[in-house]
Protein backbone atom coordinates (compact mmCIF):
# COMPACT_ATOMS: atom_id res chain seq x y z
CA UNK A 1 0.00 0.00 0.00
CA UNK A 2 1.38 3.48 -0.48
CA UNK A 3 1.63 5.65 2.14
CA UNK A 4 1.65 9.03 0.27
CA UNK A 5 -1.26 9.47 -2.05
CA UNK A 6 -2.34 11.79 -4.39
CA UNK A 7 -6.60 12.52 -4.94
CA UNK A 8 -8.43 14.51 -6.77
CA UNK A 9 -11.28 16.50 -5.54
CA UNK A 10 -13.50 18.99 -7.03
CA UNK A 11 -11.56 22.13 -5.42
CA UNK A 12 -8.12 20.70 -6.17
CA UNK A 13 -5.72 17.58 -5.22
CA UNK A 14 -5.39 16.25 -1.65
CA UNK A 15 -2.11 14.42 -0.28
CA UNK A 16 -3.34 12.07 1.92
CA UNK A 17 -0.48 10.66 3.94
CA UNK A 18 -1.81 7.38 5.58
CA UNK A 19 -1.00 7.34 9.59
CA UNK A 20 -0.75 3.64 9.53
CA UNK A 21 2.91 4.37 7.23
CA UNK A 22 6.02 5.31 9.40
CA UNK A 23 7.07 8.86 8.45
CA UNK A 24 10.46 7.38 7.16
CA UNK A 25 8.32 5.40 4.40
CA UNK A 26 5.63 8.14 3.85
CA UNK A 27 9.17 10.61 3.03
CA UNK A 28 10.40 7.50 0.82
CA UNK A 29 7.11 7.23 -1.08
CA UNK A 30 5.99 11.23 -1.37
CA UNK A 31 9.67 11.28 -3.29
CA UNK A 32 8.67 8.43 -5.38
CA UNK A 33 5.16 9.50 -6.26
CA UNK A 34 6.67 13.49 -7.04
CA UNK A 35 9.48 11.70 -9.32
CA UNK A 36 6.57 10.26 -11.32
CA UNK A 37 4.60 12.99 -11.52
CA UNK A 38 7.20 14.92 -12.68
CA UNK A 39 8.29 12.59 -15.47
CA UNK A 40 5.01 11.86 -16.98
CA UNK A 41 3.92 15.87 -18.49
CA UNK A 42 0.13 14.52 -19.01
CA UNK A 43 -0.44 12.81 -15.07
CA UNK A 44 -1.68 16.83 -14.35
CA UNK A 45 -3.01 18.95 -16.83
CA UNK A 46 -2.74 22.07 -15.02
CA UNK A 47 0.72 23.59 -14.92
CA UNK A 48 0.97 24.65 -11.14
CA UNK A 49 -0.37 22.15 -8.56
CA UNK A 50 -1.80 23.25 -5.18
CA UNK A 51 -1.70 20.52 -2.55
CA UNK A 52 -3.74 19.85 0.39
CA UNK A 53 -1.44 17.41 2.66
CA UNK A 54 -3.92 15.53 4.67
CA UNK A 55 -2.25 13.68 7.46
CA UNK A 56 -5.61 11.75 9.24
CA UNK A 57 -5.05 11.24 12.37
CA UNK A 58 -1.84 12.06 13.35
CA UNK A 59 0.30 15.03 14.01
CA UNK A 60 3.32 16.07 12.26
CA UNK A 61 5.82 17.82 14.40
CA UNK A 62 7.31 21.67 13.00
CA UNK A 63 10.37 19.72 12.13
CA UNK A 64 8.08 16.70 10.13
CA UNK A 65 6.09 19.35 8.04
CA UNK A 66 8.97 21.40 7.40
CA UNK A 67 10.79 18.19 5.12
CA UNK A 68 7.71 18.03 3.51
CA UNK A 69 7.53 21.26 2.91
CA UNK A 70 11.49 21.39 1.60
CA UNK A 71 10.48 17.98 -0.20
CA UNK A 72 7.77 19.60 -2.15
CA UNK A 73 9.46 22.53 -2.67
CA UNK A 74 12.25 20.81 -5.26
CA UNK A 75 9.20 20.25 -7.57
CA UNK A 76 8.54 23.29 -8.93
CA UNK A 77 4.97 22.02 -10.42
CA UNK A 78 3.88 21.65 -6.74
CA UNK A 79 3.32 24.26 -3.86
CA UNK A 80 1.34 23.18 -0.07
CA UNK A 81 -1.95 25.07 0.45
CA UNK A 82 -1.78 23.81 3.56
CA UNK A 83 -1.46 20.79 6.46
CA UNK A 84 -4.33 19.57 7.71
CA UNK A 85 -5.02 16.98 10.40
CA UNK A 86 -8.43 15.26 11.78
CA UNK A 87 -7.02 15.46 15.49
CA UNK A 88 -5.85 18.74 17.31
CA UNK A 89 -3.79 18.35 20.67
CA UNK A 90 -5.56 18.66 23.96
CA UNK A 91 -3.79 21.92 24.75
CA UNK A 92 -4.96 23.11 21.23
CA UNK A 93 -8.62 22.06 22.78
CA UNK A 94 -8.58 23.34 25.81
CA UNK A 95 -7.69 26.45 24.25
CA UNK A 96 -10.27 26.26 21.71
CA UNK A 97 -12.79 25.51 24.52
CA UNK A 98 -11.64 28.57 26.97
CA UNK A 99 -12.38 30.98 23.62
CA UNK A 100 -15.56 29.69 22.63
CA UNK A 101 -17.73 29.01 25.80
CA UNK A 102 -19.17 31.88 28.04
CA UNK A 103 -17.57 31.21 31.79
CA UNK A 104 -19.48 31.89 34.60
CA UNK A 105 -17.53 33.91 37.21
CA UNK A 106 -19.01 34.81 40.57
CA UNK A 107 -16.80 36.30 42.67
CA UNK A 108 -15.23 39.52 44.41
CA UNK A 109 -12.66 41.40 43.04
CA UNK A 110 -11.25 43.85 45.20
CA UNK A 111 -9.21 46.91 44.93
CA UNK A 112 -5.73 46.33 43.31
CA UNK A 113 -6.74 42.91 41.36
CA UNK A 114 -6.91 41.42 38.24
CA UNK A 115 -8.72 39.04 37.00
CA UNK A 116 -7.96 37.54 33.66
CA UNK A 117 -9.71 35.12 31.50
CA UNK A 118 -10.45 33.96 28.14
CA UNK A 119 -13.70 34.16 26.15
CA UNK A 120 -16.78 35.05 27.04
CA UNK A 121 -17.38 36.06 30.98
CA UNK A 122 -20.88 35.98 32.61
CA UNK A 123 -19.86 38.01 35.56
CA UNK A 124 -22.09 37.34 38.72
CA UNK A 125 -19.76 38.56 41.23
CA UNK A 126 -18.79 42.07 42.77
CA UNK A 127 -15.86 44.59 41.21
CA UNK A 128 -14.63 46.82 44.04
CA UNK A 129 -13.57 49.99 43.39
CA UNK A 130 -10.07 49.80 41.90
CA UNK A 131 -10.81 45.71 41.00
CA UNK A 132 -10.36 45.07 37.43
CA UNK A 133 -11.87 42.16 34.82
CA UNK A 134 -9.81 41.69 31.85
CA UNK A 135 -11.21 39.30 28.92
CA UNK A 136 -10.54 38.51 25.22
CA UNK A 137 -14.11 37.91 24.12
CA UNK A 138 -17.56 39.45 25.68
CA UNK A 139 -18.71 40.39 29.24
CA UNK A 140 -21.77 39.90 30.14
CA UNK A 141 -22.58 41.15 33.28
CA UNK A 142 -24.80 40.82 36.08
CA UNK A 143 -23.45 41.50 39.22
CA UNK A 144 -22.05 44.82 40.79
CA UNK A 145 -19.20 47.07 39.03
CA UNK A 146 -17.54 49.50 40.69
CA UNK A 147 -14.17 48.91 38.98
CA UNK A 148 -12.82 48.10 35.59
CA UNK A 149 -14.15 46.27 32.65
CA UNK A 150 -12.13 45.16 29.96
CA UNK A 151 -13.40 43.17 26.87
CA UNK A 152 -11.67 42.08 23.77
CA UNK A 153 -8.48 42.50 25.04
CA UNK A 154 -6.03 43.51 23.68
CA UNK A 155 -7.10 44.68 20.24
CA UNK A 156 -10.97 42.67 18.98
CA UNK A 157 -12.79 45.92 18.84
CA UNK A 158 -16.08 43.53 18.01
CA UNK A 159 -16.31 42.87 21.42
CA UNK A 160 -18.84 44.17 23.74
CA UNK A 161 -19.74 44.99 27.66
CA UNK A 162 -23.53 44.36 28.79
CA UNK A 163 -24.81 45.30 31.94
CA UNK A 164 -25.30 47.72 34.60
CA UNK A 165 -22.34 50.37 34.26
CA UNK A 166 -23.40 52.59 36.07
CA UNK A 167 -21.20 52.58 39.05
CA UNK A 168 -18.04 51.40 36.99
CA UNK A 169 -14.88 53.86 37.13
CA UNK A 170 -14.10 52.73 33.32
CA UNK A 171 -15.23 50.64 30.74
CA UNK A 172 -12.27 49.76 28.18
CA UNK A 173 -13.07 47.77 25.14
CA UNK A 174 -9.51 46.58 22.92
CA UNK A 175 -7.64 49.86 22.78
CA UNK A 176 -11.01 52.10 24.02
CA UNK A 177 -11.83 53.54 27.11
CA UNK A 178 -14.23 55.54 28.75
CA UNK A 179 -14.06 56.96 32.15
CA UNK A 180 -17.20 56.61 33.44
CA UNK A 181 -18.90 60.05 34.81
CA UNK A 182 -21.49 59.87 37.90
CA UNK A 183 -24.43 60.90 36.10
CA UNK A 184 -23.14 59.34 31.90
CA UNK A 185 -24.50 56.28 32.15
CA UNK A 186 -28.74 55.50 33.07
CA UNK A 187 -29.09 52.93 35.87
CA UNK A 188 -30.31 50.18 33.90
CA UNK A 189 -28.50 46.32 33.23
CA UNK A 190 -29.37 46.38 29.61
CA UNK A 191 -26.82 49.06 28.59
CA UNK A 192 -24.23 48.13 26.18
CA UNK A 193 -21.00 49.64 25.33
CA UNK A 194 -19.17 48.82 22.11
CA UNK A 195 -16.84 50.49 19.69
CA UNK A 196 -18.88 51.92 17.24
CA UNK A 197 -17.55 52.85 13.50
CA UNK A 198 -15.24 55.48 14.31
CA UNK A 199 -13.72 53.27 17.08
CA UNK A 200 -15.05 55.64 19.37
CA UNK A 201 -16.37 53.34 22.74
CA UNK A 202 -20.40 54.34 22.62
CA UNK A 203 -23.51 52.91 24.69
CA UNK A 204 -26.54 51.59 23.77
CA UNK A 205 -29.37 49.92 24.85
CA UNK A 206 -30.09 45.57 24.48
CA UNK A 207 -33.00 46.37 21.92
CA UNK A 208 -30.17 47.68 19.70
CA UNK A 209 -28.30 44.43 20.03
CA UNK A 210 -29.21 43.51 16.41
CA UNK A 211 -28.18 47.12 15.00
CA UNK A 212 -24.95 47.13 17.08
CA UNK A 213 -23.34 43.96 16.85
CA UNK A 214 -25.33 41.93 13.80
CA UNK A 215 -23.11 39.14 14.24
CA UNK A 216 -23.31 38.25 17.95
CA UNK A 217 -27.18 38.90 17.64
CA UNK A 218 -27.44 35.87 14.65
CA UNK A 219 -25.02 33.99 16.38
CA UNK A 220 -27.47 34.12 19.93
CA UNK A 221 -30.18 32.88 17.49
CA UNK A 222 -32.03 36.30 16.57
CA UNK A 223 -33.67 36.45 13.36
CA UNK B 1 -0.96 26.06 71.99
CA UNK B 2 -1.81 29.97 71.63
CA UNK B 3 -3.49 31.67 68.12
CA UNK B 4 -0.95 34.16 66.65
CA UNK B 5 -2.98 36.87 65.23
CA UNK B 6 -1.67 40.16 62.57
CA UNK B 7 -2.84 43.04 63.00
CA UNK B 8 -2.90 45.00 59.89
CA UNK B 9 -4.51 47.38 57.82
CA UNK B 10 -2.34 48.80 54.62
CA UNK B 11 -2.92 52.37 55.17
CA UNK B 12 -0.50 53.88 57.68
CA UNK B 13 -2.12 55.75 60.58
CA UNK B 14 -5.66 53.90 61.20
CA UNK B 15 -4.29 52.60 64.65
CA UNK B 16 -2.84 49.40 64.12
CA UNK B 17 0.35 50.12 66.98
CA UNK B 18 -2.51 51.24 69.58
CA UNK B 19 -5.23 48.50 68.54
CA UNK B 20 -2.29 46.03 69.36
CA UNK B 21 -1.39 47.50 72.49
CA UNK B 22 -4.83 47.83 73.38
CA UNK B 23 -5.86 44.04 72.82
CA UNK B 24 -3.02 42.65 73.91
CA UNK B 25 -3.40 44.41 77.31
CA UNK B 26 -7.26 43.60 77.53
CA UNK B 27 -6.10 40.11 77.11
CA UNK B 28 -3.45 40.21 79.64
CA UNK B 29 -6.37 41.95 82.21
CA UNK B 30 -8.37 38.97 81.21
CA UNK B 31 -5.64 36.67 82.83
CA UNK B 32 -4.10 35.51 79.31
CA UNK B 33 -0.65 35.14 78.49
CA UNK B 34 -0.16 37.58 75.59
CA UNK B 35 2.88 38.19 73.41
CA UNK B 36 2.97 40.93 71.30
CA UNK B 37 5.60 41.29 68.22
CA UNK B 38 6.66 44.49 66.58
CA UNK B 39 7.67 44.29 63.29
CA UNK B 40 7.52 47.47 62.14
CA UNK B 41 11.38 47.48 61.63
CA UNK B 42 12.92 50.95 61.06
CA UNK B 43 10.16 52.34 62.65
CA UNK B 44 9.09 50.81 65.86
CA UNK B 45 6.47 52.55 67.72
CA UNK B 46 4.82 49.58 69.88
CA UNK B 47 7.42 49.68 72.87
CA UNK B 48 6.87 53.13 73.28
CA UNK B 49 3.25 52.99 73.49
CA UNK B 50 3.46 50.18 76.45
CA UNK B 51 6.21 52.69 78.31
CA UNK B 52 8.97 50.17 77.43
CA UNK B 53 10.95 51.62 75.12
CA UNK B 54 14.01 51.72 77.55
CA UNK B 55 14.02 48.32 78.46
CA UNK B 56 15.19 46.86 75.42
CA UNK B 57 18.47 45.14 75.25
CA UNK B 58 18.18 42.65 71.98
CA UNK B 59 15.48 42.87 69.21
CA UNK B 60 13.56 40.69 66.36
CA UNK B 61 16.54 41.04 64.13
CA UNK B 62 18.98 40.02 66.53
CA UNK B 63 16.92 36.65 67.21
CA UNK B 64 16.86 36.14 63.84
CA UNK B 65 20.10 36.38 62.91
CA UNK B 66 20.96 33.80 66.22
CA UNK B 67 23.01 36.96 67.93
CA UNK B 68 20.26 36.37 70.74
CA UNK B 69 17.87 33.48 72.15
CA UNK B 70 14.19 34.48 71.92
CA UNK B 71 13.63 34.99 75.44
CA UNK B 72 16.47 37.54 76.17
CA UNK B 73 14.76 39.58 73.42
CA UNK B 74 11.45 39.17 74.81
CA UNK B 75 10.35 42.59 77.58
CA UNK B 76 8.29 41.83 80.43
CA UNK B 77 5.45 44.04 81.02
CA UNK B 78 6.03 44.61 84.93
CA UNK B 79 2.35 46.09 85.37
CA UNK B 80 0.90 42.65 84.59
CA UNK B 81 2.84 40.23 86.18
CA UNK B 82 4.34 37.68 84.12
CA UNK B 83 0.80 38.32 81.35
CA UNK B 84 2.63 40.66 78.60
CA UNK B 85 5.56 40.08 77.27
CA UNK B 86 7.19 42.49 73.86
CA UNK B 87 9.33 41.42 70.85
CA UNK B 88 10.39 44.67 69.72
CA UNK B 89 11.47 45.63 66.66
CA UNK B 90 14.82 46.78 65.12
CA UNK B 91 15.15 50.18 64.73
CA UNK B 92 18.60 50.45 62.96
CA UNK B 93 17.61 47.99 59.76
CA UNK B 94 15.25 48.51 57.21
CA UNK B 95 12.03 45.70 56.62
CA UNK B 96 14.22 43.57 54.56
CA UNK B 97 16.40 42.57 57.09
CA UNK B 98 13.45 39.67 57.39
CA UNK B 99 12.14 36.95 55.36
CA UNK B 100 8.85 35.53 55.89
CA UNK B 101 10.46 31.57 57.02
CA UNK B 102 12.35 33.85 59.86
CA UNK B 103 9.31 35.21 61.53
CA UNK B 104 7.30 31.89 61.00
CA UNK B 105 10.02 30.02 62.67
CA UNK B 106 10.08 32.98 65.70
CA UNK B 107 6.08 32.94 65.74
CA UNK B 108 6.08 29.32 65.51
CA UNK B 109 8.91 28.69 69.19
CA UNK B 110 6.14 31.66 70.51
CA UNK B 111 2.79 30.04 70.07
CA UNK B 112 3.14 27.37 72.56
CA UNK B 113 4.43 29.20 75.60
CA UNK B 114 1.21 32.19 75.09
CA UNK B 115 -2.00 31.92 74.99
CA UNK B 116 -2.26 34.77 72.04
CA UNK B 117 0.95 35.92 69.83
CA UNK B 118 -0.39 39.51 68.17
CA UNK B 119 1.80 40.28 65.27
CA UNK B 120 2.06 44.45 64.91
CA UNK B 121 2.38 44.68 60.72
CA UNK B 122 3.68 47.66 59.37
CA UNK B 123 1.91 50.07 56.83
CA UNK B 124 2.34 49.46 53.47
CA UNK B 125 1.82 45.69 51.44
CA UNK B 126 5.57 44.89 50.56
CA UNK B 127 7.98 42.81 52.37
CA UNK B 128 7.08 43.79 56.03
CA UNK B 129 3.79 42.76 55.40
CA UNK B 130 4.69 39.38 53.80
CA UNK B 131 6.84 38.80 56.69
CA UNK B 132 3.75 40.29 59.36
CA UNK B 133 1.62 37.58 57.68
CA UNK B 134 3.41 34.82 57.22
CA UNK B 135 3.34 33.06 60.58
CA UNK B 136 0.07 33.95 61.23
CA UNK B 137 -3.50 31.84 61.84
CA UNK B 138 -5.77 34.99 61.96
CA UNK B 139 -5.94 38.53 60.59
CA UNK B 140 -7.67 41.80 62.09
CA UNK B 141 -7.82 44.59 59.47
CA UNK B 142 -8.62 47.61 60.79
CA UNK B 143 -9.99 50.54 58.78
CA UNK B 144 -11.13 54.11 59.87
CA UNK B 145 -14.80 55.56 58.72
CA UNK B 146 -12.54 57.25 55.46
CA UNK B 147 -12.83 56.04 51.73
CA UNK B 148 -8.78 55.74 51.52
CA UNK B 149 -8.64 53.34 55.00
CA UNK B 150 -11.17 51.34 53.38
CA UNK B 151 -10.07 50.61 50.10
CA UNK B 152 -6.38 50.18 51.23
CA UNK B 153 -8.18 48.22 53.74
CA UNK B 154 -10.14 45.90 50.87
CA UNK B 155 -6.73 45.77 49.13
CA UNK B 156 -5.55 44.08 51.81
CA UNK B 157 -8.12 41.61 52.79
CA UNK B 158 -8.01 40.89 48.73
CA UNK B 159 -4.18 39.67 49.54
CA UNK B 160 -5.16 37.47 52.43
CA UNK B 161 -7.80 35.57 50.33
CA UNK B 162 -4.98 34.92 47.62
CA UNK B 163 -2.69 33.72 50.81
CA UNK B 164 -5.11 31.99 53.24
CA UNK B 165 -4.73 31.97 56.95
CA UNK B 166 -6.30 29.33 59.02
CA UNK B 167 -9.43 31.70 60.05
CA UNK B 168 -10.95 33.80 57.95
CA UNK B 169 -9.63 37.72 58.45
CA UNK B 170 -12.66 40.30 60.99
CA UNK B 171 -12.92 44.01 60.20
CA UNK B 172 -12.20 46.34 63.24
CA UNK B 173 -13.38 49.77 62.97
CA UNK B 174 -11.67 52.50 64.38
CA UNK B 175 -11.78 56.24 65.21
CA UNK B 176 -15.52 56.51 64.43
CA UNK B 177 -16.56 59.61 66.06
CA UNK B 178 -20.02 59.14 67.22
CA UNK B 179 -21.55 62.69 66.08
CA UNK B 180 -20.29 62.93 62.38
CA UNK B 181 -22.07 59.23 61.76
CA UNK B 182 -25.16 60.24 63.76
CA UNK B 183 -25.64 62.79 61.60
CA UNK B 184 -24.39 61.47 58.26
CA UNK B 185 -21.45 63.13 57.43
CA UNK B 186 -19.19 59.81 57.89
CA UNK B 187 -19.20 56.23 56.54
CA UNK B 188 -21.43 54.20 58.31
CA UNK B 189 -20.53 51.00 59.87
CA UNK B 190 -22.81 48.78 58.25
CA UNK B 191 -21.69 50.26 54.71
CA UNK B 192 -17.85 49.40 55.34
CA UNK B 193 -18.60 45.92 56.63
CA UNK B 194 -21.03 44.95 54.00
CA UNK B 195 -18.17 46.90 51.27
CA UNK B 196 -15.05 44.78 52.81
CA UNK B 197 -17.61 41.44 53.05
CA UNK B 198 -15.75 39.89 56.04
CA UNK B 199 -16.79 39.66 59.66
CA UNK B 200 -16.96 42.61 62.08
CA UNK B 201 -14.50 42.52 64.88
CA UNK B 202 -15.54 45.45 66.52
CA UNK B 203 -15.85 49.41 66.57
CA UNK B 204 -13.68 51.92 68.84
CA UNK B 205 -14.99 55.25 69.56
CA UNK B 206 -12.24 57.71 68.93
CA UNK B 207 -11.54 59.75 72.20
CA UNK B 208 -8.61 62.12 72.81
CA UNK B 209 -7.62 59.91 75.82
CA UNK B 210 -6.57 57.47 73.44
CA UNK B 211 -3.57 60.24 72.08
CA UNK B 212 -2.91 61.52 76.42
CA UNK B 213 -2.29 58.17 77.43
CA UNK B 214 -0.38 56.53 74.27
CA UNK B 215 2.12 59.45 75.31
CA UNK B 216 2.10 58.09 78.42
CA UNK B 217 3.26 54.79 77.78
CA UNK B 218 0.16 53.16 79.12
CA UNK B 219 -2.59 52.17 76.96
CA UNK B 220 -6.52 53.29 77.29
CA UNK B 221 -7.49 49.81 77.98
CA UNK B 222 -6.01 50.28 81.35
CA UNK B 223 -9.05 53.54 82.19
CA UNK B 224 -11.78 51.40 82.95
CA UNK B 225 -15.02 54.04 81.69
CA UNK B 226 -13.26 55.40 78.75
CA UNK B 227 -15.80 54.56 75.59
CA UNK B 228 -12.97 53.22 73.19
CA UNK B 229 -11.59 51.84 76.27
CA UNK B 230 -14.71 49.83 76.59
CA UNK B 231 -14.52 49.15 72.76
CA UNK B 232 -11.14 47.37 73.10
CA UNK B 233 -12.31 45.39 75.87
CA UNK B 234 -15.27 44.03 74.15
CA UNK B 235 -12.91 43.07 71.26
CA UNK B 236 -10.44 40.90 73.62
CA UNK B 237 -13.74 39.00 74.68
CA UNK B 238 -15.45 38.68 70.98
CA UNK B 239 -11.53 36.77 70.60
CA UNK B 240 -12.02 35.05 73.20
CA UNK B 241 -15.49 33.49 72.10
CA UNK B 242 -17.77 35.76 74.50
CA UNK B 243 -20.79 37.32 72.65
CA UNK B 244 -20.62 40.89 73.25
CA UNK B 245 -23.15 43.78 71.36
CA UNK B 246 -21.86 46.40 69.37
CA UNK B 247 -21.98 49.40 71.72
CA UNK B 248 -24.26 52.01 70.90
CA UNK B 249 -23.30 55.11 68.10
CA UNK B 250 -25.78 57.13 69.67
CA UNK B 251 -24.49 59.34 72.45
CA UNK B 252 -26.78 58.74 75.84
CA UNK B 253 -28.72 61.12 76.90
CA UNK B 254 -27.46 63.03 79.73
CA UNK B 255 -29.31 62.39 82.81
CA UNK B 256 -27.73 64.85 85.55
CA UNK B 257 -30.60 66.76 88.02
CA UNK B 258 -29.71 69.94 86.27
CA UNK B 259 -30.46 68.53 82.59
CA UNK B 260 -33.83 67.75 84.01
CA UNK B 261 -34.40 71.33 85.51
CA UNK B 262 -33.13 72.57 81.83
CA UNK B 263 -35.44 70.20 79.97
CA UNK B 264 -38.88 71.46 82.33
CA UNK B 265 -37.64 74.69 80.49
CA UNK B 266 -37.06 73.63 77.36
CA UNK B 267 -40.69 71.59 76.87
CA UNK B 268 -43.43 72.83 74.57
Amino acid sequence: MQAAVLRGTQNGYDLVLKQTASFEQILVDLKALLEKLKTDPKALETTKVSLDVLTEDRLLTADEKAQIEEMVGNYPRFEIHKIAANVITIDDAIQLRERENVHLLSKVIRNGQEVVMQGDVLFLGTIHEGGKLRTTGNIFSMGDVSGILQAGYPDDESKLIMGNLQTAQQVRIAEQFDIIESEQLADSRQTIAYVNDLHVLSYGKLAQLKKINPKLYNQIGGI
Amino acid sequence: MGKAIVITSGKGGVGKTTTSANIGTALALMGKRVCLMDLDIGLRNLDVVLGLDNRIIYDIVDVAEGRAKLPQALVKDKRFDDKLYLLPAAQNTDKNALQPEQVKEIVDELKPEYDYVLIDCPAGIEQGFMNAVAGADAAIVVTTPEISAVRDADRVVGLLEQHPLTEAPRLLINRIRRNMMQDGSMMDIDEITHHLGIELLGIIFDDDAVITTSNQGEPIVMQTDNPASQGYRNVARRLEGETVPLMKIEAEAPTGFWHKVSGWFHRG
